[in-house]
Order: C-alpha cells, then structure tokens, then sequence
C-alpha cells in the first residue's frame, strides 16, 4: 500500500467545512422520514407483553374489518427463515435465531404482529382489536437463573442456527488460554482481583428507528432506511423475504445518529413484507418508548479480572472472564464476547499467562445488540479497574504502572492472534503507537502529580482524580472490506462514490478529504455520493471503526488508479514521458519543462477530444490487519460526601488515532464519545420490573447527559504515523466511550476511598458504599 | 378547524386536527426541519419558537398557535443564504447527525436575542433541555460563543 | 442480569399512561373540537357540558402528556386575563395562567422571599418548557415529586378558584392538598395563586439524578428572624415521593432558637429520624431519609444566611 508518509499535507489534516454542515444547519430534508410518500401505509407493530410465552392463537378478525387496515402479518402468513438481525458480513458470526415472526415470545416487547394502514389512527386500533392468546411460560432475568439447571429454554426451536448450547440458553461462549495460568498466577507476586458490572443500557440517538419501502417504476423494491449497513439490509432482506437481491435497492439518507442500534436489520424486512404483501408503499417509524425496548441495547456485563505481577509491575499473569445478558435473541453476542478480551487485553502485552473466557447468555429482557465500544467498554472497566487496585497495592502511581505495561510500536500481544471477530484471529504487530506521550500530556492537563497527592475538599466535597488507558481497532481483520470508485467530470471536477456509512460521523467529508488530497483537489471539488446498493460499490458498514481506515483506503487505492490515468492523458497531450509529470494544484505539471495542463482540459479531452475514455476507477480494500488507536483518560470529579451526588469537574481525553483526516471532527468524535461514556457511568440504566417489563423507556426516567452534565472536556489529537493507514490515519469513533467508566470509578476512589464497580455510580450507590465504609 | 398564523413570516390558514401536534402540522406544512425525537417534550428535537420564544411543538396543540408568530429553522436561513449562527455551527464543527440541530440552533438564537453576551455557563443552562448524542456539547457551546462574537461584531441579521 | 433492584410502587401507575401512547407524534386521540373561552363563565359552561370528558388546557404540557383517551373538548383559558403577576402589601399575586418563564424574568423571582421563586424555577424542567407551563397547571396536576407545590406549600400559599357561576372560591393550598383537590379541579378553574408577604427569606434545595431532572428529594425552607433568634420557621419536603408537606413538628421546634452549627446539625439528624420516606423505582426511601436531612440544613443554613443573620 503506497501511502504517502512524511509529505506536506493540504487538504488531510484541515478542518475543512463538513460537506453535509450547512445542509443540515439550515434544515434540508435529508433524513429518512422527510420524504414525503404519497399513498404510503403506516406500518405498525403489535408487541408482547410477556417476558416468555407461546402464541396459542391469533384472531385478526375484528382488526382487518378496522377501515383503512390492508394488512395485517404475523407467524400464520409469512415464511418462516431464521435470520440474525446483525449487521454483519456473510456469514454473519451470530446465531440465526430469530424469524419475521414467531409462534414464541421471548420478551416483553418482542415482536407478534405487524398492521399495515391507511392511517396511524387504523393502525393503532388494528393493534388493539388483534386477539391473542397467550401460554405464559417461566421466565429468566439474570444471568444466573438463565444457566441454572432446570432454567426454561429460550430458544427450544429446532430450525435455529449457531446457537452455542440452546439448552442451557448460552448464546456464544469463549474459552482462551495462554500460557500456563495457574502457574502464572503461583510465580506472581502480587495479585489483585476485581469483577465490574455494566447494565442495560440505551444508544439513546435522537432519530427514532425508521424507514420507509416502496416500488420504483420498475417495480424493483427501494428501501430507504435509517441504517449503519445497507448492503447487509439488502442482502438480509433478500433472503429472508425470498426476493432475488438483484430487485432490491437500499438508500441511506442523513441518519440522525446510531452508534450501534442501527447496525441491525430490524424493520426493514417487516416494512418490505408488508410493502410486498400490499402493493403499496409503507413507512414504519417508531416511537421513543419502541426504541428503548424493541430494538437494540449494550449487552450488560459482569466481567471479572485476576492481575498476577511482579514486585515492579509488570503485569505476568492476566484472567478475564466475561458474562453477558444477550437479552432474547442473540445478535452480536459472540462478537460482542469476544471482543471484550481481543480489545482489552492486548493492551497489556507483558503477561505471558493468560486466560480469557466467558459466556453469553440468553434472557428474557431486551434484545442486545452493537453499541459503541463492542465490549472493549466493558472490558476496559474491569481491566483498568484492577489495574488501579494493583497500583495502589503497590505503592505505584497509576500513570506508572501503565507505562510499564503498555504494548509499544513493534511489539505484538498473543491476543491478536487467538481472538478475533468470534473466532480466531491473526496475528498483528503494532507499528504506531503513542500511547506514552498521551499519558504524559494527559497527566500533565489535569496536574495529575499534584492532585493525586491528597484530594481537595470543600466543605462536604471531595474531590480526586482518575485515570485509565484503552485501545480498540480500526476495522475487522480478514472480514472487512469497503470499495470505492472515483469518476473525473469533464469540468476536472470529481465524483467519489462509496458506499460507506455517514451516521453523522462526517465520513462522506474525511473520504473525500483523502480523495482530495491523493488528486491534489480542494475537497470542494469532490462530490459524494454515498450509500446506496445501486449506485456505490460495496461497503460492509459503518461498525468498528472502520470507515476512514478501510474505506479510506478504498478510496486511496481508487485515486492511485485515477492518477495513472490523468498522467497517461496529460503525457499524451503533453507529449512528454509519464516519469516527468506530477499532480499538483489541479494541474499535470511537468518537472522537466514546467509545462502544465489544468485537469478541465484533460477531462475534457478524454471525453470528447482524442482517445476518448472516460477517465474513472474503482478499487477495493480488505482488511489485512486493525491497527489500534491508543487513548489515555484523565478525569476529575467531586464527589458530595453528604449527598453521594457526583459531578465530573474536568476530563482529558488524548488520543492517537495516526494522522486525523479532519482534526475537528475527531475531537467531536471523541468528546461524544466521552459524554456517552460519562452517561454510562453516572446516570444512565435500563430499570425492570418483576415481570421483566423496562419502566423507564423514555428520557423522563432514562437520564441522558446534558449540558449541564458535562462543563470540561478536553479532546487531545497525538498524531502518529501509521504506516498502513490512508495517509497515516487509523480510527476514533470508538474509543472515546471506554475511558469514563473506569476513569470516574478510580477517581471516586482517589476522592472517598471507596471501589465502585456497578454502574452507574447513582448517588445512592455512592452514600450507600461510603455508610459501608465509615461503619 | 381552521386556524391562521404566521409561519416563518408568511400567513397560513389551514385546516387542524384539535387534538393535532404542532410538530404533525409543521412537517405536513413542509417545515421538515421540525423533528420527532422522543415525542414527549423530553429531547429537544422538535423545538420551535413562538413569538420568539422556544417551545416543545411536539407537546403544543397546533390551535394553540391561533394568531401567534410561528419560526422554525427554515425561516432563519436558507442554504443559499444561510444565518449567521448556521454558519457558525457549521465552522465550530457542532454539526454530527444534525436531528438535534434545528433545536438547538433555534434555541441558542432566542438566546442570543435576550441575553447577547452569554457566558458559557449560561449557553449551557439555555441549551440543557435540548439533547444532542452526538457531539458532546462541548462544540455546540463554542458555535453559540462564536456566533456572540460575531453579533457583537454586527455580523448578524 | 437484572438491571436494577425492582422498584416496588409506581410500576403500574404512570409508565402505563406513556405506553399507552403508541402514537409517533402526541395527540390525544378523539379530541373532537377546540375552544378559546372568553371568559369564566364560559369555560366553565363548557367543561360542565362535556360532563367530564372536556379538559382546560392552559400550557397544556401535562395535558399532551397524559394517557387519558377519554378527553373530547379542550378549552383554552389562556385569554381570561389570568396571566399577571402584582405585587400586593409585601405579597404576590400571581395569575394562574402565568407562565413559568414570565415570574422567572420578572424582577419580583429574585426579589420576594429571599429570591427563592427564581431559584426555585431556574431548577423546574428547562427554558422550553418553562415557555409552556403555568403556575396553575403545576398547582393543579401537583406531580408528587414536582417542585412548585413544595415551593408553595411551604411559603403558605393560597389559591383562588371559580367552581359555579359567579362563586369564587379561597383556600390555602396546603388545605387543598390534604383534601379532594383534584376532584374539585376537575370542575372548576383556577385563577390565582396567592402569595403571603415575608419578613424574613426562604431557600430551596433539591437532588435529581442529573441536572435539571426532576427531584429525587426537595425542600423548601423559610424563616425569619428577631432579635437573632427564629419567630416563624417552614419547612416543607417533597418528591419522598410523596408531594411536599410541611415538617410541622420542626417548625414549632425551631421557633425561639439561636442560629448555631449545633442547631442545624440536631435538624438534621430529627429530620433523618422522623421523616416519612418510601422506596419507589426512582430513588429508595433509605437515600431520601439521608438527603432529607441533609437537604434541610442546607435550606434553613442559607434561608437564615439571606434572612440577614
């Protein structure tokens, strides 16, 4: 891969206006619900309100006669294919565990029925006209009462695929050992244990689940969808509706945010049942309280750390066990597990005995899905947790103790190879990483030296501060893969196709920076069109931070090829050997006569002049290996030792990520990131009643941060070279959400001296655990 | 019923459900700025302002704006010319998904209209109803500050 | 693995009105027709007619929000002249159509009793929403764990309302509230809130989970001084969860006391050992009792601060 190191930079690296900004600053109608269709149906659906049950009968009867009701499905009338709802390449890594709709429920909230209506006021008296009779069954909440013997069996049907061990409801398990632990642990000298629990817990992006199915003029279906993956909806759709791939069309507008609850294919199979079934066009929008319980959530953990070390720290024995909550139905489960450990534990890459292992298991509660993080969230909490406690017990300031341990540039981690995306992985050697110069300037932002020394108190607050490290991917090794294909306009201006997945993230921007500057272009000369199964080559999604890397390398690949050409046109022109010309300022200029061509000219000619071809190329990357970005998180926060109340004072996150494309929009990525992480920590938790009901689906009671919630944050780029990135650049979308969850708990503990390690840290946990504390 | 107000300057009369959103009878006006977060006053997404001040449209009955001065962010600016403050959003990087955006920057205007000198804190407090999941705020507050200075600066409308 | 301990009270009673809205955007269904009235009378002709089915809608906030499918008439009292604010004889009138936002910019919020409307209101949901609501329409749907009827009840507010024609009606709210109001609301339409004058200065404390949240706890606490020493004292706490009373008990106690730490931390731990608190799914009983008492020092500590000690 021939990228350019070391050479001046002028489009990458600026902090150029994101393509999209102003469009939607002054409101255009891109999402996925302004688009008005006429004559289009509501589609609505009909949920259970059983945690466990079997549908004994269905009586649609008195709901077809509803005027305005065309359709009404449900498991009697339509085919019944097990499918993952998961985002993920062929063949996706999670169990096919569920079908369009089932004879069985398996949450409260799980799908029944779905009504197609003229009107929303139809549809919703359809629903409540829809007779069901139900055979209510046990039903397990926790992990435990899940394995326990004599558990009831959640997923008992015979057609299911994948599934690890259905009798004993285990959805995914892993079970990876390095080395010899036992004895790893025996030859330690200090050990330090740790288990960490992360809850349900919500994606909360503003735009509620929608999309909206209709038939073009060729009667090919078009869905037009608020997704991360539109090629896996295409091709999910196609088989689980039986329709050839080739009839169906996905279109990702401006979504309103995902963050992992949109790398599923969730509605629109459903909206293109009943699209199919009807004729007609139909839209399918859900409501806040919908997507809380009926689509996706983060896999809620309890993970489990054992550091054996030496005397000096270095970490020489290192067990992880992680168990999940998969909810009823098993999407991203292994991944998800799996990465808890592939993410987590290379970080640390001394400890010559390892052991990671764990289960996920299924639940009657909500579905967990993809969320920011992957696991390397959860992970990290228990990971940087227990590092904490082994510095303290040690005597070692925290920073320190990092610094020994950490993985450096040249090194690799036996973890690369032995976990990978559900399986096994590759392995991967480390060629950038600066993760000790963000530990140095994040110590230094926050004083660290001189706040770790006693912690500051006014009047009944306390105030400490925290640290902790993590590292993530950019992209799936061996799995992924993005193409892109550039088009040269006759007025030198360019098209940049691609089918990478804009959430919002600003990737449409960051490619066609990287295009502009491989064809030495202002980005304004780039149009983007992204996003479409019809239009873009193929792109597995926006998911593990893969886009700027593999997309980005798509891209880069394809202007390579488009270089060539525009050289080949211009020496012909010039009539001067291809070894003497360069692109330069929109220009062929050559280095031996100072001649130039303006690129309108060569465009021109190609198509209409000479020798005519239209000078375009496409070009594809996968994913020969994930190169991580490392980030350091420094947090302060103050805890009210009346009250039990805590407020984050200051948070420094630094971050390597290689080269950022856009500066701007990877600190934004990074700053949202930490507010997420800082919900997670503080506020944020998915509550359910006895019955497994959540009974706080909304944001009245599911407190997301606001702005009140987070006065300092400090997002800090260190620029490394990495050396197979599209101009030195790995990822960032992710990373951000793994560092306050264990940051504030070892600040907390730094302020009163009490471990937190249930999130979130509600000021009842914390004045419950400091009463604990003082007797 | 009919009801008639000012929508973004120009006149409507048009014909409501009683029961109707102010958020339902925007969108079907076209103002497709207007948008569905939550659907329960909560998230900030579908705020408006009447007679300058912001409100929830999602939780307002739409005859409730009989007579009243209605805006939403397609009367600020336009792509083609756009306000200052979308402008200012734009170049402080406070734009990612863009769904909270118009109430946001709907928002911040009425604040800027009353207190012209915010400090960040009170840019905070002003925008704390309004949820955004993706930036952070962090870039949100400095696109208010900036446009402030450019107010100061005359640079407004 | 259970998210959280389950929550005991509360669970069938308001999640159920939010899910019953499966709607995409808020309306109540089967309204049929919209009134502006013109005056009292008329509005209360109107609810009379829909014999329970028709709802005043002031700000309406509480109203798009509620799980009522019943409703068919909505009647728009915000032209009856009920949106003022007047100072009188060192006290407050304020009309029950006032909106939130409008005492919280009036100069009287930071003025009256030590400023605590404006600290109090600063706190209550967010500016949008303050644009919306009333004062009446907080008074009369009284959320227990709302802080407007703690702020009035311990400041000895009084409301005035129309029942039947040409019948008006007083109470002081705490009265109200130990009683059947909501039935009497049902049929009737308040005007005012009534608030006493204050010779000495009131404070407001309140804990939510994040900022501007609804309260976990809330308190609201007053006194005033003579001679260095407590003539009157309120307290009142709220969100526990129930809706905010007065601590009765406190207030005589404190009377006649000098202002010392010693004081405010035998208050505090009173109020931990006597206060009425529950566990709901929001916050348990065991926390509020803590709080409780932590929050009431804090409010009385700054009350006696402002009230010039």
């Amino acid at each position: 891969m021939a990228v350019k190191l070391g050479q001046p930079k002028e489009v990458v690296g600026q902090n150029v206006l994101k393509l999209d900004g102003l469009p939607l600053a002054t409101g255009q109608p891109k999402f996925t619900m302004d688009m008005d269709l006429p004559g289009a149906l509501i589609g609505k659906l009909l949920y259970s309100p059983h945690a466990h049950a079997e549908i004994v009968s269905i009586d649609t009867s008195e709901a077809e006669r509803v005027p305005g009701v065309v359709c009404i499905l449900h498991h009697g009338n339509v085919p019944r294919i097990p499918y993952t709802t998961a985002g993920q390449g062929w063949p996706e890594p999670s169990p096919y565990d569920t079908v369009l709709f089932d004879k069985k429920v398996r949450y409260v909230g799980d799908r029944v029925a779905a009504v197609a209506a003229e009107t929303e006021e139809a549809a919703l008296e359809a629903l409540r006209k829809i007779k069901v009779e139900y055979k209510v069954l046990p039903a397990v909440f926790t992990i435990d009462e899940a394995l326990a013997p004599g558990a009831p069996v959640i997923h008992d049907e015979p057609d299911a695929q994948g599934i690890y061990d259905p009798q004993r409801n285990i959805a995914a398990a892993v079970d990876v050992p390095v080395g010899d632990l036992a004895r790893g642990f025996a030859e330690s000298e200090v050990i330090v244990e740790t288990t960490c629990e992360v809850p349900y817990v919500q994606h909360a992006a503003l735009e509620p689940h929608c999309v909206a199915v209709y038939f073009d003029e060729d009667g090919r279906l078009v869905i037009r969808t608020s997704t991360q993956v539109p090629f896996h909806v295409r091709r999910i759709v196609s088989r689980v509706l039986g329709i050839p791939l080739q009839r169906i069309r996905v279109v990702k507008p401006r979504i309103g945010g995902g963050f992992g609850s949109k790398q599923e294919v969730i509605l629109e199979p459903i909206a293109a049942a009943l699209a199919l079934r009807t004729g007609r066009p139909v839209v399918m929008n859900l409501t806040r309280e919908e997507v809380f319980v009926s689509t996706r959530t983060r896999h809620p953990y309890r993970v489990r750390v054992k550091l054996g070390a030496k005397k000096d720290g270095t970490l020489h024995a290192v067990e992880m066990e992680a168990l999940a909550s998969a909810g009823a139905y098993g999407p991203h489960s292994g991944t998800v597990l799996y990465n808890v450990g592939s993410k987590a534990l290379p970080l640390y890459n001394k400890a010559r005995h390892l052991r990671f292992h764990g289960k996920a298991v299924y639940t009657n509660l909500p579905v967990a899905g993809a969320y920011r993080g992957y696991g390397a969230t959860q992970g990290f909490f228990a990971l940087e947790v227990a590092m904490d406690e082994l510095a303290q017990k040690l005597g070692l300031d925290p920073v320190e103790l990092r610094l020994r341990n950490h993985i450096r540039e040249g090194e690799t981690s036996p973890i690369f190879e032995k976990l990978g995306e559900g399986r096994e992985g590759r392995p991967q050697i480390v060629r950038s990483c600066k993760l000790s110069e963000c530990l140095r300037i994040g110590a230094e932002r926050i004083g660290w030296y001189e706040k770790r020394k006693s912690p500051r108190r006014e009047g009944s607050w306390v105030y400490g501060v925290g640290m902790a490290c993590a590292m993530q991917g950019s992209g799936i090794t061996g799995i992924d893969m993005a193409a892109a294909t550039i088009i040269m306009n006759e007025d030198g201006s360019f098209r940049l196709l691609v089918g990478a997945t804009d959430l919002g993230t600003g990737s449409d921007t960051v490619l066609a920076q990287i295009a502009a500057e491989a064809l030495k272009v202002p980005v304004e000369k780039i149009t983007v069109y992204s996003s479409d199964t019809d239009f873009t080559p193929f792109d597995k999604g926006a998911y593990a931070s893969s886009t700027t890397y593999v997309s980005g390398n798509a891209v880069l690949r394809a202007a390579e090829k488009v270089r060539e050409q525009i050289l080949a046109v211009a020496a012909e022109l010039l009539e001067e050997p291809l070894e003497e010309l360069e692109l330069r300022g929109e220009k062929v200029v050559s280095l031996r006569t100072g001649r130039e061509v303006p690129y309108w000219e060569i465009g021109h000619r190609a198509l209409y002049v000479t020798n005519q071809q239209h000078i375009m190329a496409s070009a594809s990357f996968a994913c020969p290996e994930s190169p991580p970005p490392f980030a350091a998180f420094f947090c302060e926060v103050g805890v009210d030792t009346e009250t039990g109340v805590v407020k984050v004072e200051r948070f420094v996150a630094v971050a390597d990520c290689g080269q950022p494309i856009h500066p701007k929009l990877a600190e934004g990525q990074l700053e949202g990131a930490v507010v997420q992480g800082i919900g997670h920590a503080l506020y944020e938790e998915m509550l359910f009643s006895e019955r497994g009901s959540c009974v706080n689906r909304n944001f009245f009671d599911y407190r997301v941060p606001t702005s009140l919630d987070v006065p300092e944050i400090e997002a800090i780029l260190v620029p490394s070279e990495e050396p197979t990135g599209p101009f030195g650049a790995k990822s960032i979308a992710e990373i951000g959400i793994n560092g306050p969850l264990p940051a504030i708990s070892n600040a907390i503990y730094h302020a009163i001296g009490v471990r937190l390690t249930r999130a979130p840290f509600t000021p009842e946990r914390v004045l419950a655990a400091l009463r604990a504390k003082r007797g | 019923m009919k009801i008639y107000f000012e929508l973004n300057g120009k006149p409507q009369y048009v014909e409501v459900e009683p029961g109707e959103s102010l958020l339902s009878l925007l969108r079907r006006l076209g103002m497709k700025s207007v948008k569905e977060g939550c659907g329960t006053g909560e998230c900030g997404a579908c705020t408006v302002l009447i007679e300058g001040k912001p409100v929830r449209s999602c939780i307002t009955f739409a005859p409730k704006v009989q007579g009243k001065r209605v805006t939403t962010l397609e009367g600020l600016g336009t792509l083609d010319d756009p306000h200052p403050l979308q402008k200012a959003f734009v170049e402080a990087g406070a734009v990612q998904c863009g769904f909270c955006t118009p109430g946001m920057i709907l928002t911040a205007y009425a604040l800027l209209e009353q207190n012209p000198d915010p400090t960040p804190y009170e840019v905070r407090e002003q925008l704390v109803g309004n949820l955004c999941r993706c930036t952070g705020y962090r870039k949100i507050v400095d696109a208010v500050l900036l446009a402030a200075e450019w107010k100061k600066e005359g640079k407004w409308r | 693995m259970r998210a959280g301990a389950p929550r005991s009270s509360c669970l069938t009673g308001w999640p159920r009105g939010i899910l019953g809205k499966k709607g995409g955007t808020v309306r109540l269904r089967g309204v049929r027709r919209y009134h502006w009235a013109r005056d009292v009378d008329e509005a209360l002709s109107l609810l009379s007619a829909y014999q329970g089915k028709g709802a005043l809608l002031a700000g309406g906030v509480d109203l798009a929000r509620s799980p009522r499918t019943d409703i068919e008439g909505l009647i728009d009292i915000n032209g009856l002249g009920l949106s003022y604010i007047r100072s009188e004889n060192g006290g407050l009138r304020v009309g029950a159509t006032t909106i939130l936002a409008e005492i919280l910019g009036h100069p009287v919020a930071f003025e009256y009793a030590g400023g605590v409307l404006g600290e109090t209101l600063r706190q209550v949901a967010y500016p949008a929403i303050r644009n919306m609501a009333t004062l009446g329409g907080a008074v009369v749907s009284a959320h227990p764990w709302a802080d407007i009827p703690t702020l009035l009840v311990a400041l000895g507010a009084s409301v005035r309302w129309q029942g039947e024609k040409e019948k008006e009606e007083r109470a002081e709210l705490v009265d109200l509230y130990a009683g059947e109001f909501r039935k009497i609301f049902r049929k009737a339409v308040l005007l005012e809130v009534v608030l006493p004058p204050c010779d000495g200065a009131f404070a407001f404390e309140k804990i939510g989970r994040n900022a501007w949240d609804i309260a976990l706890l809330n308190v609201c606490a007053g006194l005033g001084l003579r001679e260095g020493r407590i003539s009157w004292a309120r307290v009142a706490v709220g969100a526990r969860p129930a809706r905010g009373e007065r601590l009765l008990w406190l207030e005589e106690a404190l009377i006649g006391e000098r202002l010392e730490e010693a004081l405010w931390r035998k208050v505090e731990e009173e109020v931990k050992a006597r206060i009425e608190v529950e566990d709901d799914r929001r916050a348990s009983g065991e926390w509020r009792r803590q709080v409780a008492g932590v929050l009431v020092r804090r409010a009385l500590t700054r009350a006696a601060g402002k009230a010039g000690a």
